[in-house]
């Protein structure tokens, strides 16, 4: 079942003559309940503009979009419940953070919701489980944290609010690799807890190669793809053409198999590739 | 909503007077509020809005603009008129009679005239803004402020200089960042569009720390890059962009000059 559909969305920015420019133009695409869909697409082709819209921040020019059936702007006063239903993880989400204690900090998205009391409690300490903040975090001030500590605090201020739909924007931007995976792990296993529908959006094909089921390509402000990972990757020329590439595995693949390699043509993971190099190692000694 | 806030409205016409040096500029300004104050009859006010339109039609910006930053100080006009249309003499002749209020022609004359000198003095001053960018208003205060060297002031003139240029060009910086974190929040679900007075004041609390922590952040992180480039205060520095006076300050002085001696005259005159 479709849980977000956007119909023909537009956004024009300025309303001068002379800055009229669209970020994103006639867009349409649905995705369904528990799917990780990844956003991919050059610097400025229109990916943050897009999910900027999915939870109501940015109203379209043009265009509807729908979550659960419903039309999110049918009713404008009541945009604040759509936040509570789409959470928006911006990019560098740590400089948000605000509040004297890692505590409040994570229960500011569920109080505005109402939660309240126990109610609240029992909802951050949940979220610091899923995320793997400790309990003796909580009393500290965020500001005292690390670089990665932090992100993960101000990523669990959005998921304490159990959004349906939980929507990254480059998360593991400016991260080392330890910190990159521990981000990548919270926002699978914040899936798994809830059976959430993730949007994310990164220039990292190899993480978008082992998270996302199926891959939206932004290209100028068109939606220029959207299929499963593996058509997506099986176009890199395609890709390429816009800025973009396939997985380092998949090029060093894509070698081989010119040098005369029989491999296949859907190694997009480091995991695959172990097992498709095993395979044609058994085939030599057998030979 | 915060785009709305426009500092250093500078606008690019290439007109005479962009070109001419900043300094004049201010010097000039200064000296036409004074005259425009100065211009006690009708013809002074009247000579004084034939220089201002001129002043208006060769900056080429189209006087729509200048009339915008009116509307911010309507209030103040309308209030000066009002007041001012009951302090007429009474010989003039009575206008009109309610209660214990009374409109002379006299007062009428005084509202008009002092709402025409209010409309002046905001437009000639927008015109510098207008006309100059927050660079060069900055590189003529340095200059301006520079005697000042003499009672001993010596280095707080250009760090004076400095701190202004950091704060006008990190304006814009600060807008955006405002705005995104206006954004993350409303994502959390922050209300800020409703409820009472102290109940909005309250819920910028989570706009203004992270703004305030971000500043800091980014003073620090420039204070660093300028550091590394060996920036070790004023003393002895030299400026890629002199300041130099050239034909059109000297035209644009004469005319202004013109314009005060007239004012003067006029006064002594009537």
């Amino acid at each position: 079942m479709a849980i977000l559909e956007v119909q023909n969305l537009t956004y024009t920015y300025g309303s001068d003559a002379i800055f009229i420019k669209d970020a994103v133009s006639d867009v349409s695409f649905s995705i369904d309940e528990g799917e990780i869909v990844g956003i991919i697409g050059h610097t400025g082709s229109g990916k943050s503009t897009l999910v900027q819209h999915l939870n109501g921040l940015l109203k379209p020019t043009n265009g509807k979009i729908f979550i659960e059936d419903n039309n999110i702007w049918d009713n404008p006063k009541e945009i604040r419940k759509i936040r509570s239903k789409v959470g928006l993880v911006f990019q560098y989400p740590e400089y948000q953070l605000f509040e004297e204690t890692v505590f409040s900090d994570i229960a500011f998205g569920p109080k505005n919701m109402g939660l309240q009391g126990e109610e609240l409690e029992k909802r951050v300490i949940e979220t610091c489980e899923i995320i793997g903040v400790k309990q003796e975090y909580l009393q500290k001030s965020p500001f005292d944290l690390s670089g990665g500590e932090k992100r993960r605090v101000a990523i669990a201020g959005v998921m304490a609010m159990r959004p349906k739909i939980i929507v990254f924007d480059e998360p593991t931007a400016g991260l080392d690799p330890k910190g990159r995976q521990d981000i990548m792990e919270i926002i699978y296993n914040y899936r798994k807890a809830t059976n959430a529908t993730v949007i994310i959006i990164s220039h990292s094909m190899e993480d978008m190669a082992i998270l996302a089921d199926k891959l939206l390509v932004m290209n100028m402000g068109s939606l220029v793809m959207f299929d499963t990972t593996e058509n997506v990757f099986k176009n890199g020329d395609k890709l390429r053409e816009m800025g973009l590439n396939v997985p380092i595995v998949t090029r060093i693949f894509d070698v081989l198999k010119q040098k005369g390699l029989n491999v296949p043509d859907d190694v997009f993971t480091v995991e695959r590739a172990v097992e498709v190099l095993k395979k044609l190692k058994d085939g030599e000694r057998n030979a | 909503m915060l785009r709305d806030i426009t500092f250093g409205q500078y606008i690019e016409t290439k007109s005479p007077i962009h070109k001419a040096d900043p300094r004049v500029k201010m010097v000039l300004l200064i000296l036409v509020v004074v005259l425009i104050f100065l211009a006690q009859s009708m013809y002074g006010l009247l000579l004084s809005l034939a220089f201002v339109s001129m002043v208006v039609l060769v900056t080429k910006i189209p006087l729509k603009t200048y009339l915008k930053n009116l509307k911010a100080v309507l209030p103040i006009i309308l209030l000066t008129s009002i007041i001012n249309m009951f302090y007429g003499d009474n010989d003039s002749g009575v206008l009109l009679e309610v209660w214990k209020l009374t409109i002379t022609y006299g007062g009428l004359y005084r509202a008009v005239f002092m709402a025409l000198r209010i409309v002046l003095l905001i437009i000639v001053s927008s015109s510098l803004t207008y006309t100059t960018t927050p660079n060069d208003l900055t590189d003529g205060i340095e200059h301006l402020l520079s005697p000042l060297k003499f009672i001993g002031l010596k280095s707080a003139v250009h760090t004076l200089a400095l701190m202004m240029t950091i704060a006008l060009r990190f304006i814009p910086t600060l807008v955006e960042e405002a705005e995104k974190i206006m954004n993350a929040q409303k994502a959390r679900g922050a209300d800020l569009e409703s409820g009472s007075i102290i109940e909005r004041i309250k819920a910028l609390i989570p706009i203004l720390i992270p703004l305030l922590i971000s500043s800091v952040r980014r003073a620090y992180e420039l204070a660093e890059a300028m550091e590394c480039r060996c920036y070790n205060g004023g003393e002895g520095k030299t400026r890629m962009k002199q300041l130099k006076l050239t034909s059109v300050d000297f035209k644009i002085m004469a005319v202004t000059l013109i314009y005060g001696v007239a004012v003067v005259l006029i006064n002594i005159i009537l």
